[in-house]
This record gives C-alpha cells, structure tokens and sequence, in this order.
C-alpha cells in the first residue's frame, strides 16, 4: 500500500492505495466520481482520459501512485471550466453525444483541442480524436461541437478561454526557422551495417504467411552431425526439451509430454502449462510435434504444430528444417505482431539448434551446462533443467 | 484486467532510484510514464515484484547542451517536447516526431527513456535516435556507460539493457544550420504504432548522411549506401535501387512489406529535399 493526497475535482482525498491500482479505478472507487469510463483498460479507447495537472492522461494506464500530491479533474469536476461551459451545450446541439459511455474521455479531449490548437480545422480536430473511440456518434456531431467551439473563441471571442490558453507552455513564437535548400556533399557517415550483421540470421525465418488460420514461420539450423544422430535426439522429447530454452517436462509417456515452457519476449512474460504429441515418420526423418498450451495468469492460449525434417548435407552434416505453425489467442496475442514473433522464433531456433549441436557432441561432458539463450531474457538455467530432466526419467544424459 | 500485486517507490533522487533498482536483483523495473508498461501490467504479460518510479528524478527531466551535444534527460515527456518547452528542441527533427506519438493523452506521459527501453522495432525514438546517431547514458548503481543506438537494440522489446540499469538520458550531436532531414510513417490509424516508417538526416557541415527504416521486425537499420549516394546526387534513387537496398537491409520482409518501407522511404527523401508533402 501508498499512502497518496490526490485532489480529485478540487477535494483533498489522503488514501492508502495498493500500487497496482490505476487512476481510473482510484477516481471510481475511492473518489466515488463514476463518470469517468473504463473500455480497454490498455491505453486504446480514450474512454479513460481524465485531466491530471490540467492535461489529459488515460487513468487506466496512470498508477494511483504515481499521481500523488497531484490534481485530478473528471467530467464531474468541470463547473466554472470556461471551456467546458461551451463545449456542454455545443455537444448537446450537434448530437455529439448518444449513449454516452465515450463522452467524458471526448470532453477531456475537446478541451485540450481548442485550448492547445485554436486554428484546428477539420481535418486536425479529426487527427486528435483519433485516440479516443466512439461507437454510436460517427464522429459528425462531435467534431461540429469542437469547431463550433473553437469558431467562438477565435480571437478574443472569450477572455477567460484566452486566458486559460495564454497559460500553456509553448514556442515563444517566431517564424519556424527558414529551411535552407539541400546541398550535396561526400558523406564521411552514412551508418553502418553492424545492425544487420548482429541481426537474426536470414535463414533462420522465411517469410510469415496466414494459412489455416494460423500464422506460419519456418527456419533451419545445422549441425555437425549424421542425419541418423540427429533424428534418434530429435525424437527423444525429453532431449529436444532439455534444448529448448524455458522447457520443463513433468509428464513423459512413449510420445507424449507434458509440462511449461517459460518464454521471456522482453518485458513480457508467459509460462505456458501444456501437452505435446510426437507423430513421426521415421522412414521420411520427419516429425511434427502438436501442442497446446495456456499461460495462466495472463491467460493467452497458444496452439502450434512444429514441424521438422533432417536433411542430409554434402558435408555429413544435417540439416533441421523445421516450420512452426502457430496460433495465439488473449493478451500476449495483442502484443505480439507476427513480425515481432518471427522475430522471437527465429532466436529461438538459433538457440536451440546451438544446444542440440553441444548435446551431441561425443567430446562434451553429457551434463555440461548449456551456454544461457541469445535471448538474454530466458531466465531458466540450462543445467538445472537438464539435471531435473534427468532426474525424472532417471537417463543417462 | 487489474495488473498483478507489485510494489511501487518513487526515490528523492537518483542515487536512491539506482539503488532500489540494485536491490531488486532483476525483478524491479524502473517505470516512466506507465504507458508501455501499464498496459501490460494491465494484461498481466509483465510482472515485475517492484517498480521504481522515475519519472519525477529532476536530473532526469532537464535538457542541457554538453559538449556540443544536446543531453535530454530520460524522464522527457513526448508532450514537452513537442509543445517546444525546451528551446534547444524548437524547430528540430525531434519536436516533429515527439508530435506524432501515439496520441496527447498517452504524450503527456510517455517518456522517452521509456520508449527507448521498451524497444518496440515500430516505435518512434528508436528510429529518430539511430537515424540521430544517438548514444544512450546508462547508469547503474556500479557506475556509467554511454552506448550508441546501434548497439542498444537487439531484437524486438530486447535491449543491452542489464538489470539494475537505467536509461538517464540521450545524447545527440548537434547538427549544422543547414541540415536537412525528413521523418515518415505508415500507419493504419493516426496514433497507431506504423507499419513501416523511414527516418533520414543530412548535415552537410559534418558530412553525416543517414537514411534508417524502422517498423521492421527487430532493430532499425541503416541503409548506408543509399544515404552517400543521395548526399553526393541529391536525386530521388531509382526503384530498382531502394528496392536492392531495402531487400539487404530487411531480409525477412515479404514484397508487399518491401513496397510498403519503399513508398515511406521516398516520401521522406522528397521531405528532404523539400518537396511539398503529398496531403493525405
Ligand atoms: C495507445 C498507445 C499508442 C501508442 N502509440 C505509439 C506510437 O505510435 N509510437 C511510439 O513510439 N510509441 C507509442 N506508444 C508508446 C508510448 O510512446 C510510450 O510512451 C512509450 O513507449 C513508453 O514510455 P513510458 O515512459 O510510458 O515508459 P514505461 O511504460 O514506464 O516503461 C516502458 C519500459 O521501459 C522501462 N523504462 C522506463 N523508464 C526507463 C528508464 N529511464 N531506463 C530504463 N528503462 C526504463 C520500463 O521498465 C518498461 O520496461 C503508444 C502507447 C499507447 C498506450
Ligand atoms: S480504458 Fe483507458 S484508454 Fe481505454
Ligand atoms: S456516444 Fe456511445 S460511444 Fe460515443
């Protein structure tokens, strides 16, 4: 708990509050002004949107905490605001304003425009709408309501308006700097590549496509090794997991598991609990391993079919072509751009190729700790996973 | 969904912040604006046990010229930024792109240590500071760093960031009077994050040259050929050339993506060089 002094519509209120709790809870719950709305609850819809210090912030991504010894005004709170004095009525003759449940977040949206931007035309006052949703109006009478506005306070239409705007911070005028033409000249810096050489490996994830209402990633990776080798390991669930960075098996039954995966995509994490099944070809040497699992505390759901397939190389070596097909559904989902996780994936396959490649090695002690992931994230240690590994199906690494 | 139990501490300085940061062992997150992070906090993808409040450091908020660098402390807002509460900024390629975040309610916030260090490949700092040939002032409790953008990002939301550090500012060379740089995005819906954008700045005083794309799958890249010749032509390059240079520099891309990086990239040439901006 912190203890906070918030001034919610001008009244003092000094609360205990848990840090988890945002301001739009806070202004709801403890301010007992329930006409702030919550949509989203992620920053999107602008439902939200409350005035902290005078400027608008979305409450459900402000933490309580963090606004302590700090002014909050809602739509309850706006008696005496010149701005809103003629946003209300000019909302009510436009019809800009049906069910209701967008309109505080529009208020604390419209006020800010024709404060911050007198000159705004249509297509500006659209732009700034852009972040706050609104389900019944189309938008006509709520952008009328906001240039009808802003046509009243032209000039010094309203003292009190003009007031409230001559108080923001902004430029200190003066023409914009005057641009000077493009000259051309030898560039002695133009960047460097060193971005691209660090980047994931071309071979690593081929183009993502949407098929079977999945998403589709394939990659590859090489080792040393005899086709054979590597796909007597390959079907050996516990040995590719001990691979995997993040895996744990708890369960392991001829070509079932089950168990999690920790997976680490920067700040997020997930700890998927799931089962897997083998089905494998061994006259072809290829496998595809079908799982499904779910995070329990954000409760995403993944589904996925990993394929892969051993191919012979002149060199003796073996090829792993391996072709994810994946689909994703709750919050992890929203975050996750198929880019992004080709991305993830492509590391990941890096990094487990790299394992399997040490885990096959006759020369490396069997229970050698793995070296940790490319993915600097994965927090789990190697050896303590394959140790547990062990452990359970009492193997001889 | 309300965010999983964590702790929260906002320090009276930074020495303390630095400490709480050491203290946590990995598990304490440092937090700006919250508008990354409250999200997901939110959809309980990120679950730090602590995290400590930065966004009120005062030597993280100030802007200052040192050696002939601008220095803009972390906890910047996008907001003050663009609104040109800091002279050094006016009239300069960052109050343009500070302008084009996300949208005000989320710019009054967000900072732009929090952008850097959330590292989303479409956001827009991270293309602005490598185009910028930024370096990042890293702190810790053990001491300080200074890293250029290039090295800083290593995949999507991965940084060489190491627990108990903290993004205290970003150092920007100055450019001379007459540079010229353009800044485009692609975005399905204003305020959302873009689908390709291109960042490019040319100093003919210091012979710097750059032409970055971003929104691509893990950390911009620069197209280094691409920029010595425009600074040597100043003339659009061909198709056949932005395509073989975005094709080297983005791999991965699919052609429908690669035509996407390509439209941005030649409106923002056309933005250096003047070009009245296409209305939408
Ligand atoms: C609806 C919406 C739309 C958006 N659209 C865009 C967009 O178009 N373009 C764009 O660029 N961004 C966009 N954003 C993101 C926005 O710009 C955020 O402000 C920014 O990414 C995070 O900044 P913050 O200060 O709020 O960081 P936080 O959310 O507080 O933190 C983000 C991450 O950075 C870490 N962190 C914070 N401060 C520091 C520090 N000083 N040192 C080290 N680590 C630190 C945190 O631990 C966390 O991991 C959008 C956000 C929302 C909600
Ligand atoms: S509830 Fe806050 S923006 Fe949707
Ligand atoms: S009036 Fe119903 S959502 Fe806008």
């Amino acid at each position: 708990m912190n203890a906070v002094v918030i001034e919610v519509n001008r009244r003092s209120l000094r609360k205990d509050v848990p840090a988890r709790m945002h301001l739009g809870d806070f202004v709801r719950e403890e301010g007992r002004q329930t006409g702030t709305h919550l949509g989203c609850e992620h920053g999107v819809c602008g439902a939200c949107t409350v005035l902290v210090e005078g400027r608008p912030v979305r409450s459900c991504i402000t933490f309580t905490s963090a606004c302590d010894r700090q002014s909050v005004t809602t739509v309850e709170g706006y008696d005496g605001d010149p701005v809103m004095a003629l946003l209300r009525p000019a909302f009510s003759r436009h019809h800009a304003l049906q069910c209701g449940f967008c309109t505080p977040g529009m208020l604390a949206t419209s006020r800010d425009i024709v404060l911050r931007l007198p000159d705004a035309d249509e297509a500006r006052v659209r732009l700034e709408l852009a972040g706050n949703l609104c389900r019944c109006t189309g938008y006509m009478g709520i952008v009328n309501a906001i240039l009808d506005v802003l046509e009243q306070c032209r000039g010094e239409g309203v003292p009190a308006v003009s007031a409230l705007r001559a108080a923001l911070p902004r430029p200190d005028g003066g023409p914009a700097p005057q641009r000077k033409p493009f000259r051309t000249f030898t560039a002695t810096d133009s960047g460097t590549l060193a971005a691209a050489a660090e980047a994931p490996r071309e071979e690593a994830a081929a183009p993502v496509s949407g098929t079977r209402g999945g998403t589709n990633i394939q990659g590859s990776f090489t080792v040393p090794y005899p086709p054979g080798t590597v796909w007597a390991f390959m079907t050996d669930l516990p040995a590719v997991a001990g691979c995997l960075p993040g895996a744990e098996l708890s369960e392991h039954a001829e070509d079932r598991v089950k168990g999690r995966i920790a997976i680490k995509f920067g700040p997020m994490s997930a700890s998927f609990a799931g089962a897997a099944r083998l089905e494998r070809d061994d006259a072809r040497r290829s496998a595809v391993l079908k799982g499904a699992g779910q995070d329990s505390i954000s409760k995403s759901r993944a589904n996925g079919d990993v394929s892969y397939r051993m191919v012979a190389l002149d060199d003796g070596g073996t090829r792993v072509e391996v072709d994810l097909l994946y689909s994703l559904q709750g919050p992890l989902a929203q975050f996750s751009r198929s880019g992004l996780v080709k991305d993830f994936v492509a590391r990941m396959i890096q990094d487990f190729g790299r394992n399997v490649a040490l885990r096959l090695d006759p020369e490396r002690a069997a229970d050698a700790p793995l070296p940790s992931a490319h993915i600097n994230a994965f927090g789990l240690a190697m050896s303590v996973i394959w140790s547990r590994i062990k452990r359970l199906f009492g193997r001889d690494g | 969904m309300k965010a999983a139990l964590f702790d929260y501490t906002r320090p009276a300085d930074l020495q303390q912040g630095l400490q709480l940061l050491a203290e946590g062992a990995g598990d304490t997150k440092p937090m700006g604006g919250s508008q990354s992070l409250g999200p997901m906090l939110n959809l309980r993808l990120a679950r730090p046990r602590a995290v400590v409040d930065v966004s009120r450091l005062p030597g993280m908020r100030e802007v200052t010229v040192e050696a002939g660098a601008l220095r803009i402390g972390g906890s910047v807002t996008h907001a003050e930024i663009e609104d040109g509460v800091f002279p050094e900024l006016r009239g300069t390629l960052l109050q343009t792109v500070a302008a084009g975040i996300a949208y005000r309610a989320v710019r009054n916030r967000g900072t732009v240590a929090g952008s850097l260090a959330h590292a989303d490949p479409a956001a827009d700092w991270v293309l602005a500071m490598t185009a910028l040939a930024a370096r990042l002032e890293i702190v810790s409790a053990s001491g300080k760093r200074l890293l250029p953008m290039e090295r800083f990002m290593l995949g999507a939301y991965t940084t060489a960031l190491e627990a108990g550090e903290l993004i205290a500012a970003v150092h920007i060379p100055r450019l001379g009077a007459d540079a010229r740089w353009g800044y485009t995005k692609f975005c399905r819906k204003p305020g959302e994050f873009a689908e390709a954008s291109c960042c490019a700045v040319f100093d003919a005083d210091s012979g710097f040259a750059r032409i970055v794309i971003g929104a691509l799958d893990g950390a911009p890249r620069a197209l280094p050929g691409l920029a010595a010749a425009f600074a040597a032509s100043g003339a659009l390059p061909s198709r056949d050339e932005v395509q073989a240079a975005i094709a080297a520099a983005a791999p991965g891309k699919d052609a429908v993506d690669r035509k996407l990086i390509a439209a941005t990239l030649r409106r923002c040439l056309e933005e250096v060089l003047g070009h009245e901006k296409e209305s939408a």
